[in-house]
């Protein structure tokens, strides 16, 4: 238990896809394990869940691993790759606008499902196809995201545009997600209390793809709205629960993504002293 | 082979150096850092008035939320404890509530305070509320 002192209770934003600027408190680290369940048109629906280990490595840069897999009903369960990014505030102060600057590199194969994010012509036909053969194609990647994002009166806004390449001579890849949230009490209340305003958080995001180098359109590209609520919990465990529709038809027509993540405070600090 | 190779030495570096990185931070022994950003909070901030000044009930909520937002590096006593500064100190105590309500926002990220622009203005302000009460 050495390792795992005191659970910390962090600011959350309740998004899925969507990065707002606000990183992780330098030396936690935050679990997080998320799942999308899709429904699937010509195809078997499938639950895609996700493991995040996050480590606040300073004031202003996150880092982060992904690990991926899915469950496609009737095709069986597999391990889809893993991910790393990082996440860098330029600016140490607070602005109206919050520039964070994004950088993963994704090593997963073609039976991911996950759909952390939409870019390109990325659709509800990619995922029919069925695992043994969508897993035979291995994917490397890079991602790069300009995060924007603003508080103002309780609200975080938050904007991204998303670039991604597959380093096996692809086009550049566009995509964008957007999400508004808000506590729904602002000011805490005297006593402790669980299941209360100002402990859930509820927002919208909504996200899609912007085409490719070769063909920058919207046509054929995939596009959701998804409302979130989020309860933060005490004892740093936060709950996210979130409906999504497709607005477009290459897009599947509903979503529903749920995660729970536990923050760790001072965890850094705890394994440095380890090798001391 | 090569091309896994990569990406996890990467891996290996990054991690080993973020674990390095918090370790660098000073000790609440040296508060000047952040006292002299608390200093650079605008003028106007000097005027701010604390909407829940004298409040009973935001003292306590501003206690709640210190336990639970900034105890972890504060200490449950205020008194700072590693890398976070003494909140009890006069620095602290003697700036003005509107200062200390830009500073939460504002943070200070280079020396491992975070912005806390997530959390309302409202609850901002009963944190200071809360503080206030430590001199």
């Amino acid at each position: 238990m050495a390792l795992f002192p005191r659970p910390a209770s962090a600011q959350e934003t309740p998004y899925f896809v969507t990065y707002s600027h606000r990183l992780e408190e330098p030396g936690n680290l935050e679990l997080e394990f998320s799942s999308t369940y899709a429904a699937q048109r010509g195809g078997n629906d499938f639950v895609a869940p996700w493991l995040e280990i996050e480590y606040g490595a300073t004031g202003w840069w996150t880092t982060e691993i992904y690990i991926d897999s899915q469950h496609t009903l009737g095709d069986g369960a597999l391990f889809t790759g893993w991910r790393w990014e990082n996440r860098f505030r330029p600016l140490m102060r607070e602005h109206w606008i919050n520039p964070v600057l994004y950088v993963e590199y994704e090593d997963v194969n073609g039976a991911d499902k996950t759909m952390i994010e939409v870019v390109g012509f990325d659709g509800e036909a990619d995922h029919a196809v069925r695992n043994a053969v969508a897993s035979r194609e291995h994917l490397h990647e890079i991602e790069a995201k300009l995060i924007l994002s603003s508080d103002f009166k309780g609200w975080n806004i938050s904007e991204n545009f998303i670039a991604e390449k597959n380093l096996a001579h692809a086009p550049w890849e566009f995509g964008y997600a957007v999400a508004a949230s808000r506590p729904l009490r602002l000011a805490a209340t005297a006593r402790p209390c669980n299941f209360c305003r100002e402990n859930i958080v509820a927002g919208v995001e909504m996200y899609g793809g912007l085409g490719t180098t070769d063909s920058a359109t919207l046509s054929g590209t995939s596009h959701y709205l998804a409302p979130m609520v989020a309860w933060q919990m005490p004892r740093g465990v936060t709950l996210r629960v979130s409906p999504g529709w497709g607005l477009t038809h290459p897009s599947h027509r509903f979503l529903l993504r749920w995660g729970v993540t536990y923050e760790i405070s001072g965890f850094g600090g705890k394994v440095r002293k380890l090798f001391r | 082979m090569t091309r896994h190779a990569i990406p996890l030495l990467l891996l290996l570096a990054s991690a080993a150096f973020a674990a390095a990185g918090v370790g660098g931070q000073k000790s609440n022994g040296d508060d000047r850092g952040v006292l002299r950003a608390i200093a650079e909070a605008p003028v106007a901030t000097r005027e701010w008035v604390n909407p829940y000044e004298g409040q009973a009930d935001a003292v306590a909520a501003g206690k709640k939320l210190y336990l639970r937002h900034c105890a972890e590096c504060h200490g449950r006593d205020a008194r700072g404890s590693g890398r976070a500064v003494n909140l009890r100190s006069p620095g602290v105590q003697n700036a003005a509530p509107g200062e200390l309500v830009w500073f939460l926002r504002s943070g200070n990220l280079w020396r491992g305070m975070p912005s806390w622009s997530g959390m309302p203005v409202e609850r901002r302000w009963q944190i200071v509320t809360y503080l206030k009460t430590l001199r």
